[in-house]
């Protein structure tokens, strides 16, 4: 394939001028949606380990799943993630208006559910932990605390980012770079509750079958 | 061209020894071993079929088009249907022809169950051997002998051979070259290899996975013995006064160091030791390495276990 | 905390003591003082020159790709000969430690280490030669090279990528520090399971082998993030995806295999992290723990990992050629699709790392089929190169040298791979010294292509050829060592000569070893080559100015600007019309045609923030290893607080006026640029932010 040669006449435009179009929140949320598939795989490295877990050769004589399971009050978590992130939607509608109070309002309700979820999630473990069955006691255990408290400390960080996006949007207003942020944010969000409905499903459910 | 004049030093390693017993790989014995080198043949003679001939045109053409030689120059040549197909058809029969391959020698030697070995004539069955890994010792028990050593597999030639194997500490990797096929040995797992080796013999057999400070010491002996001769060191074995009940085989667990691999004997091993020894590691049973071991400065513990005091 | 440990420990300290360091070990003592020399004879001449205020604005603050791109490729070399030095004392202990009767000397009963020295020594080269020297380099060479290869001004996030340089370094500050507190992991590069639980590794080797992993792991996953946003969004005009250069192909998918292959590391290391630090049982043999689980996370990482490591180093290769036949890449649409082909099959082999483990016929027949399918595309890429050359007009300066070499390490390793792929054959060799030949010859081929692109693109990015006779002594003689020490090897592979032995049983092997510490004496007269090198050309540097084009014969677009490149890549944004932009504009006669004016562009700012960032994550890192608590919870709080106060910040960019372009252009700056005196231009915007619904640049 021979190197195109140009026409006589042809002018060839060389140099590009004008405004460096770069859009700074594509870019941005691009960039956080690869983040997110790495952080996908480390939940996907983690259901894997417990994928290989959770047999009864692994419980080691301690408690197994279906020993340690609450479906019913691990539903109660599922409603508050879901209802904190539907809280937060609400705020990305108010971003695209303009409206800031109602931003505001909305993470506030997106933090208070997420508090929810994890004290409920801290309550159980506590329960656990009084019947004897902790990480230490057998792989299984370890498996099913580390997978549930590793999504446990995505969502404490993610209340910290609510909590600053709460101040950014106060002192700042709704300027680019906060409005990226709030997008990155939603999108970190939302996959935790999806990575919580995989628990849900995988663990909860599935064990108490 | 001076980088292709240096390879003549490739010879250097080969003259270093050219006897059978220098170049194991190449020297298999038994069926198992057979197989291994069979298909080692085959790959590399397949493999040159390609690799050899491009190897060669490389340097052709390195030699051929460089800039002082003015040789053809046609710089809009750059794309080939044709030498395209070639060039991902031939590999990709390739790769069908050597797959079939390695799956049928795979078959073969499977150290679970080779179909190059057959356990199940009636006339000729397997010897169980157990065999345990510690820190760092290869204990081998004969539960229907009921004898053990340790350091010394001595077997008997014309009959097939089956392993059990378990680990008391860390990940080992029983091998023994030109006779068996590797397997990985792992704690609270048991695990199976075998081979039949119809000529007496005398190999070396060690670990191939490392697995601590003692590794470089964790070879054995393995001693393929005429059914006589065989039979006589089995009488002779059963003297032994030294036994090998639980209790003796943990403290034979805790971290030694072998130098120079001297065997010992034992004329009676507790029934069932290596599903205790098993059940003990999945139950959590652990013999922990101390840490002066690991620390460089210590020498007098390091002098201890190098001369297996400890 | 949760677990018993061996040993002192206090609140304030954790595990740490004065007994932690070594001082009457001879060689650490030996280590000490080599290593004192060396950065008084760095830091010294800084110091009396003054240069620290100069250092710290210009390079420790920098967001420029190049700058970080360049201190990638340092940190790279230095741990390239640490991790050197690591080999040198491993053949020579084994040369010194064959047979029964071999004398040992200092606290070895043979040799000169004792056994738990030596494997903290092979475990340490391991980890340093791929994870803080290979990746660094071909990181750095990404760095600086794929937005030049684009026509874009940074990375997407200049920021960020300052970031991942310094837990990068500080990965490599950690492993340092572990030769003279403490010790390292003696249980291989891979983290032999479960060799290195608390059981079995009581010190805190392992640990300081698991945090600089982890902590670099991170630096490298948040730059896979940059280049391939980088790649997507900042193209130039006209630069469709049909006309993008090779290398920056083969560094787009490398970037996908780290951003999807580092995290299952992470989780790998994590789970015996929990293992070691709160007595979990992931991969304990009892207590219902699965070891067999360490190894396949960890392989899973493991090889994509090397996929990583190998593909720019092919782009790398299919630079150089073109550039040096005078003819155009052949093939390049299936190069590209072969490339993609590897990354993506990568993932389906990692079972051939532990064949013998056991998983039965069928399992390793999948994987082994699996594992020549991968041979596939990259046969075809070989195929490329020979077809590149083949009426080509070939110069063999020092890059294609090199380049050329790295070839023929291709083919023996692709044959040795084909060979180990077979399980029947892999039960004979598994980690013996063959296994370890063959991927010596793969990692080599990485080192060759790495030393190509260097010496390549030197005079690109500091104005100035690199010598090339004493480039050319460098290779023959790194050519020569290679020879001698993997030839052997692979006849030691065959004698049955297992890997990671500091005593060797066999003295049948004495000539081969032999052979090979002849081979490590011509790697060390090559590293004196490789200063020689550096000395000369320095010396030179005015005599060897380098243009655009030093080598005459480049084609792709990064060759446009000028050398060395001014801070701002392209004065103005090049609009691209072909594949090869520069060969076609050689053949259209528009090569020397520059912009007939300039426009204002903006920079970003440099920022303290990445290097705050790094040296809380070393404390982090040093606090997690010795277990000193509230070091640890004290540095994350502050990588959290800078974080957020980052977030914050207004202005993280700054103007150059159409004036001040000009007259750069006029005379573009010599020498690696001091861009902090244009820092003073005001920043954008007064309020710094701009309302919501204005596109555009920040």
């Amino acid at each position: 394939m021979a190197i195109k040669t140009l026409a006589p006449d042809e002018q060839p435009k060389l140099w590009q001028f004008g405004q460096e179009a770069n859009d700074m929140i594509s870019t941005k949320t691009l960039g956080f949606w690869l983040y997110m598939l790495s952080d996908a795989l480390i939940f996907a490295g983690l259901f894997a380990a417990y994928g290989v877990l959770d047999h009864p050769m692994n419980t080691a004589g301690g408690p197994t799943e279906a020993q340690i399971v609450h479906p019913i009050a691990a539903f109660w978590q599922t409603l508050a993630v879901l209802t904190s992130v539907f809280a937060y939607s609400i705020a990305t509608v108010a971003v695209k208006h303009g409206y800031r109070q109602m931003v505001v309002l909305c993470i506030l309700a997106a933090i208070l559910l997420g508090c929810v979820f994890l004290a409920l999630e801290l309550l159980d473990f506590a329960d656990l932990y009084a019947h004897g069955a902790t990480p230490q006691v057998s792989g299984f255990l370890s498996a099913y605390f580390v997978l549930i408290a590793t999504h446990g400390l995505h969502m404490a960080f993610g209340i910290l980012w609510l909590l600053v996006m709460v101040v950014q949007v106060i002192r700042l207003g709704l300027t680019a770079p906060v409005v990226a942020q709030l997008l990155n944010l939603r999108l970190f969000w939302q996959f935790q509750a999806a990575i919580w409905v995989c628990v849900y499903v995988f663990v909860y459910l599935k064990g108490a079958i | 061209m001076k980088f292709r004049s240096l390879l003549f030093l490739a010879i250097i390693p080969l003259l270093s020894g050219c006897s059978a017993d220098t170049f194991r790989l190449f020297n298999p014995v038994g069926a198992v071993g057979s197989v291994e080198w069979r298909f080692t043949v085959i790959d590399v003679g397949v493999m040159l079929l390609i690799i050899l001939p491009t190897t060669v045109m490389i340097a052709v053409f390195v030699w051929r088009y460089r800039k002082s030689r003015n040789a053809e120059y046609d710089p809009s040549w750059s794309h080939s249907l044709g030498l395209e197909l070639m060039m991902w058809g031939i590999p990709f029969l390739t790769v069908i022809f050597l797959g079939y391959a390695s799956y049928r020698s795979t078959m073969l030697v499977n150290p679970y169950n080779p179909a190059a070995i057959n356990y199940t004539d009636p006339a000729n069955p397997p010897l169980q051997v157990d065999v345990i890994t510690t820190d760092w010792q290869w204990v081998f028990i004969y539960p229907s002998l009921g004898i053990a050593t340790v350091d010394d597999l001595v077997v008997p030639a014309g009959r097939p051979i089956k392993f059990w194997l378990t680990s008391t500490s860390v990940t080992n990797d029983f091998y023994i070259p030109e006779v068996a096929p590797m397997i990985d040995v792992m704690p609270g797992m048991r695990t199976m290899d075998g081979f039949q080796v119809n000529h007496p013999g005398h190999y070396e057999g060690f670990s191939a996975d490392f697995s601590g400070a003692g590794f470089s010491w964790m070879q054995f002996s393995t001693r393929i013995l005429a059914k006589p001769d065989f039979d006589k060191w089995v009488a002779a074995t059963q003297g032994s006064p030294n036994q090998l009940s639980y209790a003796a085989f943990t403290k034979l667990a805790e971290p030694t160091v072998n130098v120079g691999a001297k065997p010992a004997y034992f004329s009676h091993a507790d029934a069932g030791l290596f599903m205790q020894v098993y059940n003990a590691a999945r139950a959590g049973t652990v013999y922990a390495i101390p840490e002066q071991l690991n620390i460089v400065t210590s020498p007098v513990d390091y002098t201890q276990v190098k001369n297996g005091t400890n | 905390m949760f677990v018993h440990l061996q040993g002192p420990y206090s609140f304030l300290l954790g595990r740490f003591t004065l007994a932690a360091i070594p001082y009457n070990n001879a060689i650490i003592q030996f280590a000490f003082a080599f290593t004192a020399i060396a950065a008084l004879l760095v830091i010294g001449p800084v110091l009396y020159f003054r240069k620290i205020p100069y250092l710290f604005r210009e390079w420790f603050t920098t967001v420029d790709h190049k700058k970080i791109g360049v201190m990638y490729i340092i940190l790279g070399l230095v741990m390239m000969l640490r991790g050197f030095v690591d080999g040198l004392m491993i053949r020579t202990q084994q040369v010194m430690a064959d047979g029964p009767h071999s004398p040992g000397f200092l606290e070895a009963a043979h040799g000169y280490l004792p056994p738990s020295h030596f494997d903290q020594i092979y475990s340490s080269h391991g980890t340093l030669m791929i994870i803080f020297a290979a990746t660094p380099i071909l990181t750095g060479l990404g760095n600086i090279i794929v937005p030049l290869q684009i026509g874009a001004r940074d990375m997407a996030f200049p920021t960020l990528n300052a970031i991942s340089l310094w837990l990068t370094a500080v990965g490599a500050a950690l492993i340092m520090v572990s030769l003279f507190v403490g010790d390292f992991s003696a249980a291989g590069w891979v983290g032999l399971i479960p060799l290195t639980e608390l059981d079995f590794s009581p010190s805190t080797g392992v640990d300081y082998w698991m945090w600089a992993i982890q902590i670099s792991s991170v630096g490298t996953t948040l730059n896979a993030i940059n280049v391939i946003a980088t790649i997507v969004t900042m193209r130039a005009p006209g630069m469709r995806w049909d006309r993008l250069p090779i290398f920056t192909w083969t560094t787009l998918s490398t970037s996908i295999i780290g951003l999807t292959s580092f995290p299952i590391l992470g989780v790998a290391l994590a789970l015996l992290g929990a293992d070691r630090y709160l007595g979990t049982h992931f991969f304990t043999a009892g207590m219902g723990g699965n070891l067999m689980l360490y190894t396949n996370l960890f392989w899973i990482w493991g090889h994509p990992e090397v996929y990583f490591l190998v593909l720019p180093a092919f782009g790398i290769i299919s630079e150089v050629i073109p550039a040096f036949s005078e003819k155009p890449l052949f093939g390049y649409i299936t190069m590209v699709a072969a490339t993609f082909a590897i990354a993506g099959i990568s993932w389906t082999v990692w079972l051939h790392h532990f064949f013998t483990m056991g998983a039965g016929p069928l399992v390793n027949s999948f994987f082994s089929v699996a594992t020549m399918v991968v041979g596939i595309p990259t046969g075809v890429k070989v195929f490329n190169w020979m077809f590149t050359l083949y009426r080509g007009r070939l110069t063999f300066a020092t890059p294609m040298l090199w380049a050329v070499g790295g070839l023929f390490l291709l083919l023996i390793g692709g044959l040795t791979g084909m060979m180990l792929a077979i399980p029947a054959i892999n039960y004979t060799v598994h980690n013996s010294v063959f296994v370890i030949a063959h991927f010596h010859c793969m990692v080599l081929l990485i080192v060759y292509a790495a030393f190509a692109a260097v010496s390549f693109w030197f005079p690109k990015v500091f104005g100035f050829r690199l010598d090339e006779t004493t480039g050319k002594l460098f290779f023959w003689s790194f050519s020569a060592g290679t020879i001698l020490v993997f030839t052997a090897m692979f006849g030691l592979g065959f004698m049955g000569e297992t890997r990671r032995l500091d005593y060797l049983f066999n003295t049948q092997w004495w000539p081969a070893l032999v052979i090979e510490e002849i081979g490590i004496g011509f790697y060390c007269l090559s590293l004196l080559m490789f200063f020689v090198m550096l000395f000369v050309s320095i010396r030179d540097r005015v005599k060897n100015a380098a243009t655009a084009d030093p080598w005459g014969t480049a084609r792709t677009l990064e060759w446009l600007t000028h050398s060395p490149v001014p801070f701002y890549n392209f004065a103005v944004t090049p609009h691209v019309n072909s594949r090869d932009e520069l060969a076609w504009r050689y053949a259209n006669n528009l090569a020397s045609t520059v912009p007939d004016h300039f426009e204002e562009i903006h920079m970003p700012r440099n920022t303290p923030v990445p290097i705050i960032i790094g040296a809380l994550a070393f404390g982090f890192g040093f606090g997690l290893i010795w277990r000193i608590w509230w070091l640890t919870a004290l540095s994350l709080l502050g990588i959290i607080a800078v974080v957020i106060y980052r977030s914050f910040a207004r202005d993280k960019g700054y103007h150059l006026s159409a004036e001040v372009m000009t007259q750069l252009e006029r005379e573009p700056p010599l020498g690696v640029v001091s861009e902090s005196q244009y820092l003073s231009e005001p920043p954008l915007g007064a309020s710094g932010a701009r309302p919501l619904g204005h596109a555009g640049a920040h």
